[in-house]
């Protein structure tokens, strides 16, 4: 019964919904992408005048702004039309294909010990697995919070 | 202070990932060339640096192994000779971005809306993260209630008018039970104090299939050639006591090690034959770079 309903990626099981295996592995790749984000920010204290004798000092660099401004939007116009990004220099350099030692060859291989686990709603240790998504859970308390929040949707 | 430094009379010494692409080291040679005028340049690793620093201050050691865990990767490199051993060097993609992203996010879930705050999160990071010691008994402690506790951390977030800068409660203030009377923003800390550093050893907890850096560490110098891993192996055993099979640095300035060997470096009298001077460069382009600096 389970062959014939693969093609989708909501398998049913009596009448909850079960993630199938690729889905649950898009999910992950998801969050792990999620987790590789920059997320430049300025440092919140930076607009504040700095402590100090100084804080007083008005700031003098007005006259040279304009000029500034203006060859950065052409910086920007450059990156823009020129933007490469990791995957596609990483595809450009072609390194499968290199006997010596490159980018790809020094990954790290996976590990040899047996994977850890623990609950995705308080982070500790768990015994049980989440039947519809995989989710791992270590009480009947997180398994509703996690049912109720995080399963069969990421809330990032 | 940069506009005082005359660029046409400088050396420069510029530090770049390992097995960095050859497009962004073409362009970073042609920047410091073209673009600055340096009068000379040396590209290297920072872990290079750290190695040249650490066999400069210990002339008696022949090798040495760099575990280098910086902003989006954790590199282990091992150097003999001060040369680096490119078949050796092991990478694993988690750094100190990821762990901020994974605290932002378990926050974020658990307590207080912050994604939109890397910088607080990351000050949150430095100031309540740990490596534990014993990961399985501390999870153990973080799960009591109340005083017993001994790892919760009541963590005060800044609102930038009256606390600029977020800090712990100190314990005597702790309020153990109930809510605080004051209006300040808390978040309360306890297993991700050690969850989160825990991904650079077990990367597999949050689902990266990758080694942790003790086990990097053996597959790097297992890949070594012939007599690295012995050599290495009967230097330390001479050196350490028989339980302890490994004797691990940790400089009293991890941020500055390099760069203060990097300093060492551009002291020495081979400098000079080291780096790639602008005429070099005129009359051979990136070529000369890419024969010399070993990236």
């Amino acid at each position: 019964m389970v062959l014939e309903k693969k093609s989708s990626a909501r398998v049913e099981a009596g009448q909850r919904r079960v993630l199938d295996e690729a889905t649950r592995q898009r999910r992950l790749t998801r969050q792990l992408e999620a987790l590789e984000k920059d997320n430049f920010q300025d440092d919140p204290l930076s607009s504040l005048p700095p402590p100090g004798p100084t804080a007083r000092l008005p700031a003098f660099s007005e006259s040279e702004e304009p000029e500034k401004k203006k060859r950065k939007t052409r910086g920007d116009h450059f990156k823009q039309r020129f933007r490469k990004n990791f995957t596609t220099l990483l595809e450009e350099e072609n390194l499968s294909e290199k006997p010596e030692p490159n980018y790809l060859s020094a990954a790290a291989p996976p590990s040899s010990l047996p994977p850890r686990h623990f609950c995705c709603v308080c982070g500790f240790p768990s015994h049980y697995t989440c039947t519809t998504c995989g989710g791992r859970y270590c009480s009947s308390k997180c398994l509703i919070t996690h049912r109720e929040t995080r399963c069969l949707k990421w809330t990032l | 202070l940069y506009s005082q430094v005359e660029f046409a009379d400088t050396s420069i010494i510029i530090t770049e990932p390992y097995f960095n692409f050859s497009s962004i080291q073409e362009s970073m040679t042609e920047i410091l060339f073209e673009e600055y005028q340096f009068q000379s340049a040396l590209r290297t690793n920072a872990g290079s640096l750290s190695a040249h620093h650490f066999f400069h201050t210990k002339p008696s050691e022949l090798c040495c192994l760099v575990v280098d865990s910086g902003f989006s990767f954790t590199h282990i490199a091992p150097y003999c000779r001060s040369k680096k051993l490119k078949e050796g060097i092991r990478r694993i993609n988690v750094g100190g971005k990821l762990l901020t992203n994974h605290l932002k996010e378990i926050i974020s879930y658990r307590q207080l809306h912050v994604m939109d705050e890397t910088y607080v999160i990351n000050q949150v990071k430095e100031d309540v993260c740990y490596v534990s010691q014993h990961f399985y008994r501390d999870m153990d402690i973080a799960q009591l209630k109340g005083e017993d506790n001994t790892l919760l951390r009541d963590y005060v977030l800044p609102d930038f008018s009256t606390i600029k800068k977020g800090f712990c409660k100190p314990r005597e203030e702790m309020v153990f039970s109930g809510k605080y009377k004051t209006s300040e923003q808390i978040l309360r800390l306890a297993n991700e104090r050690f969850a989160v550093p825990e991904m650079l050893f077990h990367p597999s907890d949050i689902g990266i299939q990758e080694m942790g850096i003790p086990e990097a560490i053996v597959d790097s110098v297992q890949s070594l050639p012939e007599g690295f891993r012995e050599r290495l192996e009967a230097e330390l055993r001479s050196l350490v006591p028989a339980h302890l099979p490994v004797s691990v640095l940790l400089p009293a300035n991890p941020v500055c090690y390099s760069w203060e060997g990097g300093k060492l470096l551009a002291h020495t009298p081979d400098y000079d034959e080291m780096v790639v001077t602008r005429e070099d460069y005129e009359e051979n382009g990136h070529l000369v770079c890419e024969d010399k600096f070993d990236i």
